[in-house]
Formats: C-alpha cells, sequence, structure tokens
C-alpha cells in the first residue's frame, strides 16, 4: 500500500508509465468534482478504483491529492471508503496536504452513518501525523462516548494510536481514565476488548516513568478486574479471549480455592475450536499451577488431548506452532507424552519444518518402553528420500541412543547404517559411533570392527572425517592398520580444507604414536612438520606445542596427549534450566518457537505488554515456588552466568542445536563435561579457557588452582541485622532495578549444604535464623535461585541478594545490592558465612 | 494475545507485494519484500521453509494458499500460534468473498481487500474474522447498490456469530457426520499408527434466531461424561464444539442447545484413537527380474459389513521413477499409469465391504542406469475412499430439533460418511 516501498521497482513494460494516465485521472477528476449530475457517483467510482489500483501496483498517484480531497463531498458510502484509503496511504508523505483532509474527516466524524462516523475515525487516527494531534482529541472524545459500538470500538484503537503519534496529548486528555471506564462497563465485548490491549500498550510504556502509571498497570491484574472479564469470557470473540487469558496468566490468586475456581470456569475453554484459544488456556493452567506439583501434573495429563489434537488436525503451519509447545513441555515433563509417541510419527507428504519437529518430539519422549519402537520408526526415515530429514533421523536415533541405559539394539542399528553405504547416512553415522564410544567404551569392540572397514576416502564431510580420525587415534591398538590411515591422511595434508579436521590429525597421530611408536613415527614427523607451517593459528599453536612437549618428554606428553579417560556420563545440555525456565514463562508466544526467551529477539521498545507479566505477577512471596526472573535480572545473569559465547551462538543457530546435545569432544567444543578427558582438552586447546568462564572454573579445580572446596568459616563481622525485617515484593523488585550490583561473586556450598538442599525451603529455613529473609525462591534441582533481603539493625538500610546455587557444581553465584554501599562487604561475609552453615547445623 | 502485528501482507509466488496494509509504522514493505523474496528464492522449495522466520528484529510468520503468500510481520514478541491461525481465517475470509483465493482474485479486488484488510485487524489487533458478519458491512460489488450497510448487527448482540433478521423461503438443515481415517502401517504390515478424527458439520439455511437442539445416541453422550459402558468401547476424545453451542448445558444434561450461525460450520470435533481394523487393506509385492522388469501386485480387500460399500477408492502404488511401457490388468476398477507422480493410480468406483479385488501390473525397467541417481523412493501406498451411510464410532444422530418463535417448520438432513484421511501404507 505505501507506494514509496513499491516505486523503488522500477515499472515493467507491460504496466502503464503512469504519466500520462495519471494527468488523465487528474482531468477527469476535476471535472467530476463540482458535479451534481445523476450517476456521478458511478462514475468517480470508477476513476476512484482506478486510483487505487494504480496507488497499489506501485505509481504514484499522490499528485491528485487535491481533485481526489475535492471530489470526496459525497454520501457514498463506497466513495468515502476509497477516499479514506488514499489519504491514509498519501498524508504521512505529504503533511500539508493532509492538513486538507482534517476538515471532511472531522465533518464526517459527525455523520448521521455510525459506518461512516467510525470509518472516518478509524482514517483520522491514521494519518500518523504528529502536527495533526490537536484535531484528533475533540472526535476521539465524542467517538468514545458514540452510542453505536463500531463508533466505541475504533475510537479505542484510535486513542492507541494517538498515544503512539504523542503519549502527551493522549495522557493529558486523560483518554486513559475513559477507557478503564469503558473497559469495565461497555456492553460491547469487542470494545472491551480493545480497551484492554490499548490500557495494556500504554500502562506498560508509561510505567517505567510514571509511579501511577505502574499502579494503573497493577489494577489491571487486580481480583475485580480479571473476575470481571472471566465471567464475561464466553461473550468475547475468540482472538479477545485469548487476550483475556493472557492476562489471566499475569493474575496471582491469593489461595488454592480460587486457583480452582479460574481452572473450573476456564475448563471449557480447552474445547474451544480455536487453537489458538486453546493453547492460551493450556498457558492458564500451566501457569496457575506451577506452585502445586500434584496439580500441576494432572494438568499435564488433562492437556494432552486438545494439544495432540491439534497436532493432527489441522494446516501443517498450526501442527508447527502447536509441536513447538509441545516440545518445551516434553522437555518438562518426558513421561506424560511417551506413550503416545505414535502421534509423533512423520506422514509422508508433512513439509520438513513440521517432519523436524516430530524427530525431536520422538528423541524427547524416548524412554526405556518406546524405544525400540521409536528407532525402528527412525530408522525407516533414514532411508528417505528427503536427504535432511534422513540425515536428522540418524542424529535422533544417535541422541536416543545417548539417553538410554540399554543401547544394545540401538548400536546394532547404528551400525547398520554404516553399512547402507549412502554417503551422508555414513558421515552422519560416524559422528553417532564416535559420541556413543565416548559414553559406552565397552562398544569399542562391535563398533571398530565396523568403522574399520570404512575407507577413509569415501568420507568427505568434516565432522565424519574428524569423528572416524578421533576413533583411529583413540583405537589405534584395536584397527590394524590406523597408522596407515592416518599416514595416507597426513600425506594429504595440504588438501585438507579443515582445519578442524587438521587439529584432530595432529592428536590422532600423537595418540597413535603412544601406542604404536615405531609405525607412527614417520607420519607423526609428517604430521608435526605440517601442523606447524599450518597458516591456521589454532594448528600451528597445537603442532608447535606438541612438538615442544615431545621435546621435553615423551612420558609427560602422553600424560597430557592420551591420559586414560572415563566414560563420558553425561554430556553437557547447552542450554541453561535457567533459560529454559524463561522460554516456560513465555509459553505461547514466539520464544517457544525461537527456544530463546524474548529479549533475545525483540529491541527494547517492541517488548509489549509481555515484559509486564514478568515483573510483576510471577515474582511471588515466599515459599511459593515460581522461578520467574525480572527481564533486567536474566540479562544481567546472562553476561556472566547463563551463557558462554559459544553457547549463545549455539541458541542462535539452528532451532535443533538449541534443544539438543552438542557434543563436545576433544578441543572442537567448548563445553563444559566433567570428566578427566577434560584435562587432554583443556591442555590440547590452550585457547579453550579463554573462551568459555566455566569451563575455565572446571578446570581450576581439577588442577587444583580454584577455589578452596571448603572455605575457611570468616569470623562473623560486626553487622548486625534486624531479625524482623520486611519488604513487600513490589518495594524489592523497585530496589533490586534501582540500585546497582554492589558485589558479585561464586561462593562454594558445602557438601552437606547441598545435600541438604532437596527443595529451596530447606535453605529458606536456615537463612531466617540468620536474619536473612526470602522474598522468591525457586528452581529444581540442580539449579535453584533465591531471592533474599536483610536489613541493618534498628536502620532502614536494606541488602538484597540474589543466590543462584548449583548443586552439581556446589556452588552458588551471589549477587548483593544495598542501600549503603559501604557495608555491603561487611553484609556479603555475613551472607556466606550463613550460607556454609547450611546442612552442618 | 500478546503483542500486535506489524503489517499484513499479501504476496504473489515470487514473494512481491500484492497488497499490504501497514497497521503500526514500524516495518516497511520494501523491507519485507526484500527478506520474503530473498527467502524464497534462496530455499527453492519453499514448502521446506519454516512459516515463522526471524529477521533484522521483525518476526515474519507466512502461510502459503495457491499462488499468493498470506503473511504478517511483527516486532513483538507476539503470540504465534494464534497469528498463524489468524492468517489461515483471514483465508477463510477471502475466500468466502472471492470463492477462491488467488493472485487474480486480489487483482480484481484491491478495493475489497482493503476494506477487508481494514476490518479484520486494527492496529495489530484481531477483530472481526468471521466472514459472514464481515459480509454484513462490507460488500462486493454485486451486492453493493442495492443493500445500505450498517455496522454490524451482531456488535450488539449476545450472539456475536450470527445477526438478526435472517430470511429464507424454505428453512433447511444439513448436518454431515464425517469422519476421515489415519491410519500408518509399516513395511511389515503392522498398524503403527492409527486415528479417526470426525466433525459434525452443518450448513443452516434459517430464518431468524432459531434455536436448535441435537441428540446423540447415549453410547456417545455416556462415554463423553467419562461413564462406563457396556458393549464395544469407543473413546472419544477430545470434543470441541462451535462457539455456539451452550457449553454449560451440555456439562450438566448432555444437551447440545445452540443458535447456529448462518452457512456452514463445525459443530462439534472429536478425534478417536482405539485402534481400528483398517477399513481398506492392501497388500503388495513387487518383484524385479533381473534389472529389466518389475512386476507389481497388489491385493486390496474391504474388512467392513457387507451392507457398506466405499466408493470413490483411489489406491495410488509408487513405482520406480524410471518405469515405463505399463502393462496392467485389474480384476476390478482401473488403473493408469501417472509418470508425474511415479505411481500407478488404481480406482475402483465402488468397492462393497467384504470383497478382494487384485491389480497385477508390469512395468520394463531401462537396462542401463545413471548409478548417481539410484536414489530409492520410498513412497508409501496411499488410499483414497468414502463410504457413506457408516461410521467408525458409532455416533448417531438421535434427532435434531429446531425451534424459532415464528413457528416455522425446518428440514434437517442428517447424513455419514466416512473416508480416508492420511491413509499410508509403507509396504514397498
Amino acid at each position: 500500500m505505501a507506494p514509496p516501498a513499491q516505486s523503488q521497482r522500477s515499472p515493467s513494460p507491460s504496466q502503464p508509465s503512469g504519466k500520462s494516465e495519471v494527468s488523465d485521472l487528474k482531468l477527469q477528476l476535476r471535472q467530476l468534482a463540482g458535479s451534481r449530475a445523476p450517476g456521478v457517483d458511478d462514475s468517480k467510482r470508477e476513476l476512484f478504483k482506478k486510483v487505487i489500483s494504480y496507488m497499489t501496483i506501485g505509481i504514484d498517484v499522490s499528485s491528485l491529492f487535491g481533485e481526489m480531497v475535492m471530489c470526496s463531498a459525497t454520501s457514498d458510502i463506497v466513495l468515502k471508503k476509497m477516499c479514506y484509503l488514499y489519504v491514509g496511504n498519501y498524508a504521512k508523505v505529504n503533511p500539508d496536504l493532509a492538513l486538507l483532509t482534517i476538515n471532511f474527516l472531522q465533518r464526517d466524524c459527525r455523520d448521521e452513518d455510525p459506518m461512516i462516523r467510525g470509518l472516518a475515525l478509524r482514517s483520522l487516527c491514521s494519518l500518523r501525523v504528529a502536527n495533526l494531534v490537536e484535531y484528533l482529541v475533540g472526535p476521539l472524545g465524542s467517538g468514545l462516548k458514540d452510542n453505536n459500538s463500531y463508533v466505541r470500538m475504533v475510537a479505542v484503537m484510535g486513542v492507541l494510536k494517538l498515544y503512539h503519534i504523542s503519549a502527551s496529548t493522549c495522557i493529558d486528555a486523560d483518554f486513559p481514565s475513559i477507557l478503564k471506564h469503558l473497559m469495565l462497563h461497555d456492553s460491547d465485548t469487542q470494545v472491551v476488548a480493545n480497551c484492554l490491549s490499548a490500557l495494556q500498550e500504554i500502562w506498560s510504556a508509561e510505567a517505567s516513568t510514571s509511579e501511577e502509571a505502574s499502579r494503573e498497570r497493577e489494577a489491571l491484574i487486580s481480583k475485580p478486574v480479571i473476575y470481571y472479564l472471566l465471567n464475561r469470557i464466553k461473550e468475547f470473540s475468540e482472538w479477545a479471549q485469548c487476550l483475556v487469558l493472557e492476562l489471566v496468566t499475569k493474575y496471582v490468586p491469593s489461595d488454592s480455592s480460587e486457583i480452582f475456581d479460574i481452572m473450573n470456569l476456564l475448563e471449557d475453554r480447552l474445547q474451544h475450536a480455536n487453537g489458538a484459544v486453546v493453547l492460551a488456556t493450556i498457558r492458564v493452567f500451566l501457569q496457575l499451577t506451577l506452585s502445586m506439583t500434584d496439580v500441576h501434573q494432572q494438568v499435564y495429563e488433562r492437556i494432552k488431548a486438545p494439544l495432540l489434537t491439534l497436532v493432527s488436525s489441522g494446516s501443517p503451519e498450526q501442527s508447527y506452532a502447536v509441536l513447538s509447545h509441545l516440545h518445551l513441555l516434553v522437555m518438562r515433563a518426558p513421561y506424560v507424552f511417551s506413550s503416545d509417541y505414535k502421534h509423533f510419527y512423520c506422514q509422508y507428504n508433512e513439509p520438513s519444518y513440521v517432519k523436524r519437529l516430530k524427530l525431536e518430539m520422538l528423541t524427547a519422549v524416548a524412554n526405556e518402553s518406546n524405544t525400540y519402537e521409536i528407532v525402528t520408526e527412525l530408522c525407516e526415515y533414514a532411508a528417505n528420500v528427503d536427504i535432511p530429514i534422513a540425515r536428522e533421523s540418524i542424529r535422533a536415533v544417535g541422541k536416543i541412543a545417548l539417553q538410554q541405559y540399554d543401547v544394545n539394539a540401538i548400536v546394532d542399528r547404528l551400525l547398520q547404517f554404516l553399512e547402507m553405504e549412502k554417503d551422508y547416512v555414513t558421515a552422519e553415522a560416524l559422528v553417532l559411533v564416535k559420541d556413543l564410544l565416548r559414553k559406552y567404551p565397552q562398544w569399542s569392540h562391535d563398533c571398530i570392527a565396523v568403522v574399520g572397514n570404512i575407507s577413509s576416502k569415501n568420507v568427505q564431510e568434516p565432522k565424519a572425517k574428524a569423528a572416524l580420525i578421533w576413533m583411529l587415534g583413540e583405537y589405534s591398538q584395536d584397527m590394524q592398520d590406523a597408522p596407515y590411515v592416518l599416514e595416507s591422511l597426513v600425506e594429504n595434508w595440504d588438501e585438507e580444507h579443515s582445519a578442524e579436521v587438521r587439529l584432530h590429525l595432529l592428536t590422532a597421530v600423537m595418540k597413535c604414536f603412544f601406542k604404536r611408536p615405531p609405525e607412527t613415527q614417520s607420519a607423526l614427523g609428517a604430521a608435526l612438520a605440517g601442523g606447524i607451517a599450518d597458516f591456521h593459528q589454532d594448528v600451528h599453536d597445537r603442532a608447535l606445542f606438541y612438538y615442544r612437549i615431545l621435546r621435553y618428554n615423551v612420558s609427560v606428553a602422553e600424560r597430557v596427549v592420551n591420559p586414560p579417560k572415563q566414560a563420558v556420563s553425561v554430556f553437557a545440555d547447552t542450554q541453561s534450566s535457567e533459560i529454559k525456565d524463561r522460554i516456560f514463562d513465555e509459553f505461547n508466544s514466539l520464544s517457544v518457537l525461537y527456544q530463546k526467551p524474548s529479549y533475545m529477539f525483540t529491541d527494547k521498545e517492541h517488548r509489549g505488554p509481555l515484559e509486564f507479566a514478568d515483573e510483576l505477577g510471577n515474582l511471588s512471596i515466599g515459599e511459593a515456588a515460581n522461578n520467574v526472573v525480572p527481564t533486567q535480572m536474566v540479562e544481567e545473569n546472562d553476561k556472566d552466568l547463563l551463557l558462554t559465547t559459544s553457547e549463545k551462538e549455539e541458541t542462535k543457530g539452528s532451532r535443533n542445536n538449541g534443544s539438543a546435545y552438542t557434543v563436545p569432544y576433544d578441543g572442537s567444543s567448548t563445553s563444559v563435561f566433567a570428566s578427566q578427558a577434560q584435562i587432554e582438552s583443556a591442555v590440547s586447546n590452550p585457547t579453550l579457557a579463554g573462551h568459555s568462564p566455566q569451563a575455565s572454573f572446571a578446570i581450576d579445580d581439577l588442577l587444583g588452582l580454584g577455589i578452596p572446596a571448603t572455605p575457611a568459616v570468616p569470623s562473623p563481622p560486626q553487622l548486625k541485622l534486624n531479625t524482623k525485617a520486611a519488604l513487600d515484593p513490589s518495594t524489592f523488585q523497585q530496589k533490586w532495578r534501582q540500585l546497582p550490583v554492589a558485589l558479585s561473586q561464586e561462593i562454594s556450598v558445602n557438601p552437606q549444604g547441598v545435600a541438604a538442599l532437596t527443595a529451596p525451603q530447606a535453605l529458606l529455613r536456615h537463612m531466617q535464623s540468620h536474619s536473612i529473609h526470602c522474598i522468591a525462591s525457586g528452581g529444581q534441582s540442580p539449579n535453584f535461585k533465591f531471592f533474599f533481603f536483610a536489613q541493618k539493625f534498628e536502620e532502614s538500610s536494606n541488602y538484597l541478594v540474589e543466590c543462584v546455587i548449583n548443586t552439581s557444581s556446589a556452588k552458588a553465584q551471589v549477587k548483593i545490592k544495598a542501600d549503603d554501599q559501604n557495608t555491603s562487604q561487611d553484609f556479603s561475609t555475613l551472607f556466606e558465612s550463613a550460607l556454609s552453615k547450611f546442612g552442618t547445623s | 494475545m500478546a503483542g500486535a502485528a506489524s503489517a499484513l501482507f499479501l504476496l504473489d509466488i515470487k514473494g512481491r507485494v500484492l497488497v499490504w496494509r501497514d497497521y503500526r509504522g514500524d516495518v516497511s514493505a520494501a523491507q519485507a519484500e526484500r527478506f520474503f523474496t530473498k527467502l524464497i528464492e534462496k530455499e527453492g522449495d519453499p514448502q521446506s521453509q519454516d512459516p515463522v522466520v526471524y529477521d533484522n528484529g521483525v518476526t515474519y510468520m507466512f502461510i502459503q494458499h495457491s499462488n499468493v503468500y498470506l503473511m504478517t510481520a511483527t516486532r513483538q514478541n507476539c503470540n504465534a500460534a494464534s497469528l498463524l491461525f489468524f492468517l489461515h481465517r483471514v483465508v477463510d475470509v477471502f475466500k468466502h468473498y472471492f470463492e477462491e483465493l488467488e493472485e487474480e482474485s486480489l487483482r480484481d479486488n484491491f478495493v475489497v481487500v482493503y476494506e477487508l484488510l481494514d476490518e479484520i485487524m486494527d492496529f495489530g489487533y484481531p477483530q472481526y474474522t468471521e466472514a459472514k458478519i464481515l459480509s454484513e458491512f462490507i460488500k462486493t460489488d454485486a451486492y453493493r447498490m442495492e443493500v445500505t450497510q450498517r455496522p454490524p448487527m451482531a456488535v450488539t448482540n449476545a450472539v456475536s456469530w450470527r445477526s438478526e433478521g435472517i430470511n429464507y423461503k424454505k428453512n433447511e438443515v444439513f448436518l454431515d457426520v464425517v469422519e476421515s481415517v489415519n491410519i500408518l502401517v509399516n513395511s511389515n504390515g503392522q498398524i503403527i499408527r492409527s486415528d479417526v478424527v470426525g466433525a459434525l458439520k452443518m450448513r443452516t439455511y434459517l430464518s431468524g434466531m432459531p434455536e436448535c437442539k441435537l441428540g446423540l445416541n447415549d453410547r456417545v453422550l455416556l462415554e463423553a461424561q467419562g461413564r462406563a459402558t457396556k458393549g464395544k468401547a469407543i473413546d472419544l476424545e477430545d470434543i470441541k464444539f462451535h462457539q455456539c453451542v451452550r457449553l454449560a448445558r451440555f456439562e450438566n444434561d448432555r444437551t447440545i442447545s445452540f443458535i447456529p450461525p448462518d452457512g456452514s460450520f463445525d459443530l462439534m470435533t472429536y478425534r478417536l484413537s482405539t485402534q481400528v481394523k483398517p477399513l481398506i487393506w492392501v497388500e503388495a509385492q513387487v518383484e524385479k527380474h533381473s534389472r529389466s522388469r518389475v512386476e507389481i501386485m497388489v491385493k486390496a480387500r474391504s474388512q467392513f459389513k457387507e451392507r457398506s460399500t466405499a466408493t470413490n477408492v483411489e489406491i495410488m502404488v509408487p513405482v520406480p521413477a524410471d518405469a515405463s511401457s505399463p502393462n496392467v490388468r485389474t480384476s476390478m476398477g482401473s488403473a493408469a499409469y501417472a509418470p508425474e507422480n511415479d505411481a500407478l493410480l488404481w480406482k475402483i468406483r465402488s468397492f462393497p465391504g467384504g470383497k478382494e479385488y487384485m491389480l497385477r501390473a508390469e512395468f520394463t525397467l531401462p537396462s542401463i542406469t545413471d548409478e548417481e541417481a539410484t536414489q530409492e523412493r520410498k513412497a508409501p501406498i496411499r488410499v483414497k475412499f468414502e463410504i457413506p451411510y457408516f461410521t467408525v464410532s458409532g455416533i448417531q444422530v438421535r434427532y435434531l430439533k429446531i425451534i424459532e418463535k415464528s413457528g416455522y417448520q425446518a428440514l434437517p438432513w442428517v447424513r455419514y460418511i466416512t473416508m480416508a484421511g492420511e491413509y499410508e501404507l509403507r509396504l514397498i
């Protein structure tokens, strides 16, 4: 519709060039403008239509502005509509001309036909010309009071438009409070719904600067408003119902009976024909029951059937959106859907974006009882014509193998893949076999026999080649011709384009050398020479390092490059549970489809009303298990805690990486995995430590350089805390937002403490005995998150603490904010000492 | 719906903007067009592209309908599922107006398209999307002269899906009970997935504000209530009703009572995941004689009661892509080679229950094959059929009462049909 966009395209020869036609139209319009002859409207209509279609195909007809406005003096509604359309399109680029239209639009706003009143008002508000806002206030004011609901509905949206053009004009005219009144009293539900949209946007935008606005915003989710809307929900249109349900998720009921009342009331919304309503209802149910574990489980059972129906009926796009949500739920409760795995079998005709998600679902729901069937099904896809899907299927088999205890049958399947002799199948399978061997070394015998038969010439993809080389190095004593295969690979050093492969080749030749020195010596020499001369910095560095360490002492070199390894028990998950929780909090939004929280893909000014949910509704008091964190906090965390740089890239990458496991091995990845094999990777790839703070901590630990495991309990400082401190959540939030971080540190938690931390509650009671009070807590093993506060004795100086405890690493990340910055160090010591006593008393 | 859409685009098959409506002024057409044309060029096959894509701060969500793309753009964290549902609803609206939604129909009706885009969404928030309601105040040319336009009556009604003053000379209701059977059989002949999706589809041509009451057979209703019943247990899962049905009434006394919208709609949908015997079973045998000839034998058996008859049965048997000179014989129906689908299409007009038919086909294969291109197609056998007067679930309409205050007599017509949905047998 916007001409600037379209006019960039040079008109094709078949299209009219415009010039002469436009001047023609101009002439004709002028003739008709003053005419009152019968039938003139019909001819005007034809002309207007021509203008509109020229406009649409990208011819600039803005020069007709004057004539169009002149012709707009008509009672014909169709002509009016076309004229509004034209005006709306060109007003923004011709603000001076727009002034011409104000007059007739304002007049139309007082027309006796409500349809014209509404349309004129909508056009008037859509002009988006800042210097015309003064003309909007009057018509909007009367539009809001119009006795026709169509006009009111348009006017409400008009207020929102005005707000976006000029917020101060909108607020000064006191429109928000009129909207509030309309929302609670209008008989028409579409008016109510539009009021709700508008008020949410306006108050959210205002809340950062105005106390009153943030109070108003909270009032939207107060009990009377929520109940009023819930009681009318059946009258709303389906989209408006979604809006109301969205609001209800932000509401915090006072007790469990209230929760059940709301759920009973909304129960039948799960049977609504519109999937959007069903999903919105599901979100309400999930959010309401977060703190009631048993009920939460029942909710999963209840929502299963509607979700599965939505997946299997309707358009592929619908399946796609719903499957993304299912995937999120399955990650949280895999057992719920484990018996419904057949719903995720792929149909032949489905688009691959649906198939991909279904494969992810199959991977996620696989457990002891259904693995066999699922893997059988996946193997069918491996021979699929659609190569990307075939690859994904093989990867899925591998992922399932890494999740399961009994991998007997799966290993056989994987080995069959290797024998299928399709390049891409072999490539994928090699990567999987390598990961499998790292977890289940006991299978090495069977695997090596098959892998040994693969000619390295048939493997071209870097990842697969690297995997093959890794196996050659790792199992060189079991593979007869390993040194010779490696040697031939080294001979082609210059033709190997992938640095990853060359890095692996270096390490593999080293390993092979330690096991079968005489056979490998020449290959090693060639590899080191090639590596040192390599133009790639990492390859060069590694080669040089190997060379020097070999010169220093061969047995030390062996200890470094090829130490005895333990099987990897758990591969690191790329997405922290905090990120996952955060996505869950944004259930039924794009976050779920992208598998990342909204702040990662929206600009600040476009976060919209969602953000306010996070700050407001969910930071509940005390022990209500609620792992929601205000946006800002998470953002801060991200920088230092949640994601290492490499992981961030992972999440940005293709969606399958998001939830999948990256499988770190040797130097190719920077994730952490807790085993001795780490030394190898850490030492062999010195760049690693710089990349990932977590990794470096772990290494420090292993090398005994890190923070002592049981720190000496510091002597209690002089600071005295008020035992009966009180702080309400909103003040907490506000303070947390305002104050800078005074101190941020990592504290070790002693093993007894970790053992005692089965649920957040235990720690809360303990800290309370030290006059440190909890305001919100949440999380599941191994990650717990707490917000504490304390007050100085006989002073109203507050300390605010965010504490994230990871029980598997026995570390607590603590951030302290204080009113009185000078004493924050004292408080920190106090906090640390309190925390360190946890579990020992 | 959380978050608002910035704009709605209608694009042609090459991704160029046909018509668009800018709702919030923060995404430009040029930007969207540039992104989208690149996207579909790059992919080649737009089918494989996710329907939700992120680019430079903007999320694009799109669906394709014939030779048109419908796309929304947004900068907020929108309710993705809702917007996709919404786009499909927009398709319905356009189809209602133009019979078929395609590039031509849009080009011919720019003005109406703009009018519609204006009413279905305001400032990025969905408004009216019921075609019936919209057509009360947005008329196409044909009607424009006669009827004066009023804002939608439904707005002031408690019944938003029906407006007052509808009048028919002959009052009729058509109720179709349609069940579609989805089945997936693996290469060992095991059924790995089977379910049935049912719908009560209504077309109403009724005057005034009619009160309808629908009675279904008890078994179905009792089961819906969760009570155990005797006899063959069939679980209707996940029953959904059109918004016109008074759900509270249904919860209380199991009557389905409603004021229907005008025209066609789905009154009730349900799903049945109990495994049922495949209604039509197909077995296939493929014999390759050296590399010159391939012989395919297909047996189709109807596994329902003899008193029912399947009609318009189509069995699509995949054949190698390089097969030629078909020689086909069938014991019933006709078979034709469809090289464009690499398949043999076997059509049987009428297939009574308890019968078995055969097909035997022979193809010549080229003696020389390109080693590189021997990518074996693993297409399943696909079956289509319709069985009138039959439902898998056993659902039955006991009565359909129509009461209107003017007291007219309305004629209810009820029809049952079971058909194949996704019916795939991976046998070859």
